[in-house]
């Protein structure tokens, strides 16, 4: 299993540096093609983490980002303070207090 | 429709719906227990969550700042073909493990993390703030990684905890109290009929 990257080009480049192979670069201005790219991404059995930014992550449709928010195969983590808002509003909806500040 | 409007009053349903009763609050209490030490667990994770989270968002910056002063001072496409020439990919390995009846992964990683001259770009060809800006997402994905696995955790714990919090309410406000009004319900017609039976047999008598 390995990493993916999906986002633009000033994003996906570090992390091409670091080794990542799977790296998708999207221009930031193209949505249906970052939804794109994300849904295949998340339907390829060899990707076990997907990292997107959070300023792309908020900008797709609702229900993939409720699908990639859910899924644990492969495990999604967008950088930034959305990945954050989705989780505390899950434990603030289960346990009925915000724990997380 | 209630289980009292369903039911026929006879002694045989009354004992059948005590031990109903019986096994339900037997239930209620085991799924409380569970429920609470799934919380115990949750707190436990939650903090490691949080300390992670805030240090992958600094991390990140910094990995940014680096790459960007490697970018600016070497060259976009310097920094791109060093990318390219990097001979290993990091890999992960996914296992499961228990938690309170939860299955939650469990992420090994290797190669991550590279010496100088493991990475293939070559120490003459490249200048130290590209080594910075590589090493800077080394340990942003190493990190990525450790959250990755501590998010997917919490969530699944919360998803049982959802469940179980669930099954608690239900028995708890709908299925124990349905049970108990239909047991009482069954115990009063049975007394009734007792009653109509004695005053008939006195009837007969006088």
């Amino acid at each position: 299993m390995e990493i993916a990257v999906v986002g633009r080009e000033e994003f996906v480049t570090g992390f091409r540096l670091a080794g990542v192979r799977k790296v998708r670069e999207v221009p930031g201005d193209d949505i249906a093609g970052m939804e794109r790219v994300m849904e295949e991404l998340m339907k390829d059995r060899e990707v076990g983490i997907l990292v997107v930014m959070d300023a792309d992550f908020r900008r797709i449709s609702p229900a993939l980002r409720k699908a990639m928010v859910e899924s644990v195969e492969p495990v999604v983590i967008a950088i930034g303070k959305i990945e954050e808002v989705d989780l505390r509003e899950r434990i603030r909806n289960v346990v009925g207090v915000d724990l997380w500040k | 429709m209630a289980i009292k409007d369903t039911v026929k009053p006879t002694r045989s349903e009354l004992l059948e719906l005590k031990k109903k009763i019986k096994l339900s609050e037997k239930g209620h209490k085991l799924l409380r227990m569970k429920r609470d030490t799934l919380i115990m667990e949750f707190f436990k994770v939650l903090n490691r969550a949080r300390d992670i989270r805030t240090q992958l968002l600094a991390q990140y910056r910094t990995a940014e700042r680096k790459i960007a002063l490697a970018m600016s001072v070497e060259g976009v496409i310097r920094v791109k073909s060093a990318a390219f020439a990097l001979r290993d990919k990091p890999e992960l390995r996914l296992q499961s493990k228990n938690v309170m009846g939860v299955v939650v992964p469990l992420i090994e990683s290797r190669g991550i993390r590279k010496a100088v001259h493991e990475r293939g770009f070559g120490i003459i060809g490249t200048s130290a703030r590209i080594d910075e800006g590589a090493r800077a997402y080394e340990e942003l994905v190493e990190n990525i990684i450790v959250a990755a696995e501590v998010e997917t955790t919490i969530r699944k714990l919360l998803d049982e905890i959802d469940r179980t919090r669930r099954r608690v309410n239900a028995l708890e406000f709908k299925v124990i109290p349905e049970l108990k009004e239909a047991a009482a319900m069954i115990s009063f017609r049975l007394e009734e009929l007792e009653r109509e039976n004695i005053f008939r047999l006195k009837r007969i008598k006088g």
